[in-house]
């Protein structure tokens, strides 16, 4: 491995900027960290070259730990922005800089000027002054004074962001063939997912401080595990479904998705809501359902067409039946599909802004996410509409780009026949904390919940996020959940095992075995970094004590079972300040209980 | 005759450079021109004889000698002190770079009995130089520090804006490609403030010539020991010597001139050299 990043994080006055970050880059590979401004792109790109030390987790270059080695020594070539040429130098003094320090002799570092000059095509600029050349070219002489020492890596920092766009084109092809030609391994920073497109061997996106995946650019914008990595590489359609064993069911009609079948394992067997990603080119449309080639998804009406060359773009509203599980990924407006359609189809059918349309899709992926999205519940509308305002959700809701809906439940938490329909309670479900949040929660589990959030009021976004389970069996739920957000927060993540007062000397080995299971779990399956404790005690104290310990926390509950709930957490709920996700899993826990009984 | 007519945001060229003549006669040129009339009017012999007196001589040394040293020390403290400001961010960085513009503010006579007062061989910090065996107060020294104390600011104030402009980039990539500190400093930090180096020195050196206030109270004042320029000047003025005093003032005239001009030149042959390199 050329670059090795194990566990790196930076601090910047107490804030995470970089935030638990693994990598490995192999030989010669092309690599772009791709996020935007503000993810903690350009401080790992620092930290790699030396120039901002990391609190945590190490750095290896081909096997070497350079982790506190300076930026002098770690034979990296980098290139900036605003390409940082010394200006009161000429270009052959620039490129020769490395050489110069180096005390190299004056044929040799002739010999390897002319040669990088070539390598970047500016032959015969010698003698010029950077301020003489133009942006483009400045560039140029940037990489080739970086690649003077032979580094063994070379980094770009967003070196395209201040060229117009058809020198950054020629640029780009000149960095790739420059690549090609010395074999180096580079990483290169950009927010600009065209760019990494066309470079890449893999990319990495990276959003507050955390790099959420890791893949070939096609796998990435094919098959995204998140959100946030949906939306970012390119226009994205996201759309809530429900998932049951026959398929996807978006308002009326079902269909089949490419990747249904993991998903279905992901969750368990039991119908339950899902976000899918449709590209706006695997959107169709035709005039009437029949006509369509691909599956039916609804009815809609032609808002907006737009032509830009090669593609049309255009936008269009989805029928009632679909509108309320769609929630974009263009922030503007919920209930617009975006569509792109090639000249051969805009021949073939022309559309009209008002026109009535059949919308069919090609292909559906649906996100392994277990949040879809929010709704708020409470016995009043008032009330249930004063939640959905709180600003936490709104954030969450907002970073997640999904919808926050409303459910009146006049009879929430009273004692009656279980007389709704378990499936109604979809995505996760909101409540305002109250001394009944105990009797409420038991309630909505009763009755399907799978994930209800207890929120109170005014709370601010959590610094950290303390994971807990109370039974082996939901822990791969919890930790999925427990992902999901910290994917959407910059915070902190601790799980906190606890293990009863009178536990045995002889057990206590065991509980110190399912810390690390929790641990490696985390970062194999989610690549989530947390720390893990072991406490010993009553659970619900326990985590009364720690969330009472500082403001800023939220508690992420996994329950396997809902019997005894007010008994054994009853205290917990009823005068927690933070705000707490109850995860819940029943049909899970058992399948899984069995699968764990069976490994011991 | 397109550049009498050239529009600017001032009004009317004529006007302006009319302003400027006059201004400058009056209050620049004129005075100059009466001394130099008034030296203009002495006899040879006597003018070479104020002039090239001992007493004289060694004011000459001290004056220009301290105000040397002086502009010297302020450019390498100035320098850091500049460095500091512009570089880092600490608490009480605004009431330090405040308190870099006092000495501008402050009467001359106020610094001068300040610095005697702690100078002194009882004072705050002579007291513990005493010992040591080094004098500041009434010896070439204090002269110099009070000079070193006026100059500061200058040098400060003209070196900040340069450093501003050397982006920390610069160092970064400098960094990146094997450079130490002491290398990135020689050939990048350098040559990018080198100018303002100059012209900061320029001006701490021109205002401790001129400096008078501060410096006889703490200089002592010994005929060929501790005697400045200025001083001598005031001297001969209170004994109703106008000549001798004219003459005095017309050599400080010419070799301040003359040291300013090597500056400027130096300063223009620097900038041609790079504009020559851009061609």
């Amino acid at each position: 491995m050329s670059i090795t990043l194990d566990q790196v994080t930076k601090r910047y006055q107490g804030l995470p900027v970089v935030n638990d970050v693994s990598l490995e880059i192999g030989d010669g590979e092309f690599f772009v960290l791709l996020g935007p401004s503000g993810s903690g792109k350009s401080t790992l790109l620092r930290a790699i070259a030396g120039l901002t030390g990391v609190d945590h987790g190490r750095i290896a270059l081909h096997g070497r730990d350079v982790t506190h080695v300076s930026a002098r020594r770690r034979g990296v070539g980098l290139v900036f922005q605003n390409y940082a040429l010394f200006r009161h130098m000429t270009v052959a003094d620039n490129i020769e800089f490395a050489l110069r320090v180096r005390r190299v002799r004056a044929a040799e570092r002739r010999r390897r000027r002319s040669e990088l000059l070539r390598l970047v095509a500016l032959e015969g600029m010698d003698h010029r002054l950077p301020l003489q050349l133009s942006g483009g070219q400045q560039q140029r002489v940037a990489v080739a004074r970086a690649l003077a020492h032979q580094p063994e890596v070379l980094l770009l920092d967003e070196p395209f962001g201040a060229l117009d766009a058809k020198i950054r084109e020629e640029l780009r092809r000149t960095i790739r063939q420059v690549q090609r030609e010395l074999g180096i391994t580079t990483v290169l920073v950009t927010h600009d997912q065209e760019e990494a497109f066309a470079l890449a061997d893999r990319i990495g996106v990276m959003n507050l401080g955390r790099l959420l995946e890791i893949g070939r650019p096609h796998e990435l914008y094919t098959r995204p595990a998140t959100r946030f990595v949906a939306t970012f590489l390119g226009a994205a359609n996201l759309i809530l479904g429900r998932q049951s064993h026959d398929g996807i069911h978006f308002g009326r009609t079902a269909m089949n998705a490419a990747n249904a079948g993991a998903a279905a394992v992901a969750h368990g067997a039991r119908t339950h809501e899902v976000v899918t990603v449709v590209r706006p080119e695997e959107v169709e449309i035709a005039a009437t359902r029949e006509a369509l080639v691909s599956g039916y998804l609804a009815q809609g009406t032609v808002q907006e067409v737009l032509f830009t060359g090669v593609l049309e773009r255009a936008r269009v509203r989805v029928a009632a039946e679909l509108d309320a599980s769609l929630s974009s990924g263009t922030a503007d407006g919920s209930g617009l599909l975006e569509v792109t359609r090639p000249q051969h189809e805009q021949r073939a059918f022309q559309i009209l802004p008002g026109q009535t349309v059949a919308i069919g899709v090609r292909r559906i992926h649906i996100l392994p996410t277990p949040l879809s999205s929010f709704t708020t519940c409470a016995s009043s509308e008032s009330l249930a509409d004063a939640l959905a305002q709180e600003p936490l959700l709104a954030q969450l809701a907002g970073r997640m780009k999904t919808r926050i809906g409303i459910r009146i439940e006049p009879r929430l938490g009273m004692p009656d026949a279980l007389a709704g329909n378990a499936a109604d309670f979809s995505g996760t479900t909101v409540i305002a904390a109250n001394p009944d949040a105990a009797i409420q929660l038991q309630w909505l589990l009763q009755r399907g919940a799978q994930e209800v959030l207890i929120l109170p009021q005014r709370a601010s976004a959590p610094q950290r996020v303390v994971i807990h389970w109370a039974d082996e069996a939901v822990r791969r739920a919890t930790l999925a959940v427990a992902a999901s957000i910290l994917r959407h927060v910059s915070a902190e993540a601790i799980y906190i095992g606890i293990l009863p007062d009178q536990t045995s000397r002889a057990q206590r080995p065991h509980g110190m075995r399912a810390l690390l299971d929790a641990r490696s779990e985390a970062q194999a399956v989610h690549g989530l970094e947390m720390r893990t404790e072991l406490r010993f005690g009553d659970a619900s104290q326990e985590l009364a004590r720690q969330l009472a310990e500082s403001p800023g926390q939220m508690l992420i509950l996994g329950l396997g079972s809902t019997s005894r709930l007010t008994e054994r957490f009853g205290s917990l709920f009823a005068m927690n300040p933070s705000p707490l996700l109850v995860v819940h899993r029943e049909h899970e826990a058992a399948g899984a209980g069995a699968l764990s009984r069976a490994a011991t | 005759m397109s550049t009498l007519h050239a529009p600017s945001v001032l009004p009317g060229f004529g006007l302006t450079f009319g302003f400027t003549t006059f201004f400058l006669s009056a209050i620049v040129l004129i005075p100059l021109a009466a001394l130099v009339l008034m030296v203009a009017s002495m006899h040879w012999a006597e003018f070479v004889r104020v002039i090239l007196s001992p007493r004289a001589l060694a004011a000459y040394r001290l004056s220009f000698g301290a105000s040397v040293l002086a502009a010297s020390i302020n450019l390498v403290f100035g320098f850091v002190i500049a460095w500091t400001l512009v570089r880092y961010e600490f608490p009480g960085r605004k009431l330090i770079d405040a308190l870099i513009d006092m000495p501008f503010a402050l009467p001359t006579a106020v610094s001068g009995i300040a610095l005697t007062s702690v100078f002194a061989q009882n004072g705050w910090i002579g007291r513990y130089l005493q010992p040591l065996g080094i004098k500041v107060a009434y010896t070439w020294i204090g002269v110099t520090v009070a000079l070193t104390l006026i100059g500061l600011p200058f040098a400060v104030r003209t070196l900040q804006p340069a450093l501003l402009e050397v982006q920390r980039d610069l160092e970064d990539a400098a960094e990146t490609l094997g450079a130490g500190r002491f290398y990135v400093f020689r050939r990048i930090i350098l040559p990018t403030v080198l100018p303002a180096l100059l012209t900061g020195f320029t001006l701490a050196f021109a205002r401790a010539v001129g400096e008078y206030g501060s410096v006889i109270f703490i200089a002592g004042n010994l005929p060929m020991k501790t005697e400045i320029t200025p001083l001598l000047i005031v001297i001969h003025l209170e004994e109703f010597d106008y000549r001798g005093a004219a003459a005095l003032g017309f050599v400080m005239l010419v070799i301040s001139f003359a040291v300013l001009l090597m500056i400027n030149l130096l300063q223009a042959w620097g900038r041609r050299r790079l504009i020559a390199r851009t061609r």
